[in-house]
């Protein structure tokens, strides 16, 4: 059995508002996990927030009257931080999943490469209309 | 977050207080180009009190120094915490933004 030392999740629309939201359950997590270094901390809370991000940015809703949810669910393991970052009532991803290399000047483009810099893993999954992100990242220990 | 600007003798100072994120990037895009329009191309962005960028919030700051290059003039970012300079380094767009360790220095030279 999993060993969870403290766990934060956040469900609502998928707006601007939420990404508010996902912030601070994240600051809260932190509150109730000190013993998370700092780096680790940092690094996990902006791979959480870009991914937030992207499904606030993309998610497209499958059904024109249900919109979009956006599910953010935070454990603290004794060696791992995981998250799953959901777009509930979506349609399947549109568009490359794979991290891009926009130029220089590109106001854009650098969120997916960003979150597989900041995590150890990330996996993607899709089941019953929901799209869901799986991020971990072991502990520098 | 919140934002406020200071014109001073060879360039304007914008603080950007909070997180620099989603919400809030379009409003700095919008804020800066506000200061430039009002005469002020050469920009420093104080990122004392930034404690939290994203990507969306990079590519705020790009497109801001886009527009006060096209003003001819320039921006560079001053004081930044250690989150902001990791998303910096991660993307390697710590090449293209310049970084100072104070407003003070960012134009100092020039």
């Amino acid at each position: 059995m999993t060993d969870v030392l403290a766990q934060r999740s956040f469900r609502g629309l998928a707006d601007l508002d939420a990404i508010e939201s996902v912030h601070d359950e994240l600051d809260g997590l932190w509150e109730d996990a000190p013993f998370v270094q700092d780096v680790d901390q940092m690094t996990f809370a902006t791979a959480v927030i870009e991914s937030a991000s992207n499904i606030v940015q993309h998610a497209q809703p499958a059904k024109a009257l249900r919109p979009v949810e956006l599910g953010v669910e935070i454990s603290v393991q004794p060696t791992l931080l995981q998250a799953r970052v959901s777009a509930f009532h979506a349609k399947p991803p549109f568009g490359p999943m794979t991290p891009g290399t926009p130029g220089d000047d590109s106001e854009s483009g650098r969120g997916l490469a960003l979150i597989h810099a900041l995590v150890t893993t990330v996996t993607f999954e899709r089941q019953d209309g929901t799209n869901t992100w799986v991020l971990t990242r072991t502990s520098q220990d | 977050m919140e934002f406020s600007h200071e014109v001073k003798d060879s360039y304007a100072e914008v603080r950007a207080d909070g997180r620099l994120n989603m919400v809030s990037a379009p409003k700095l895009r919008e804020y800066v180009t506000d200061v430039i329009a009002g005469g002020s191309s050469r920009i420093v962005v104080n990122l004392e009190k930034t404690g939290f960028m994203d990507s969306s919030g990079l590519g705020a700051l790009i497109g801001c120094l886009k527009a006060a290059r096209q003003a001819g003039g320039d921006l560079r970012i001053a004081s930044v915490q250690p989150q902001v300079k990791m998303v910096l380094e991660l993307t390697s767009m710590d090449r293209v933004l310049t970084s100072y360790a104070s407003p003070e220095e960012a134009f100092s030279n020039d």
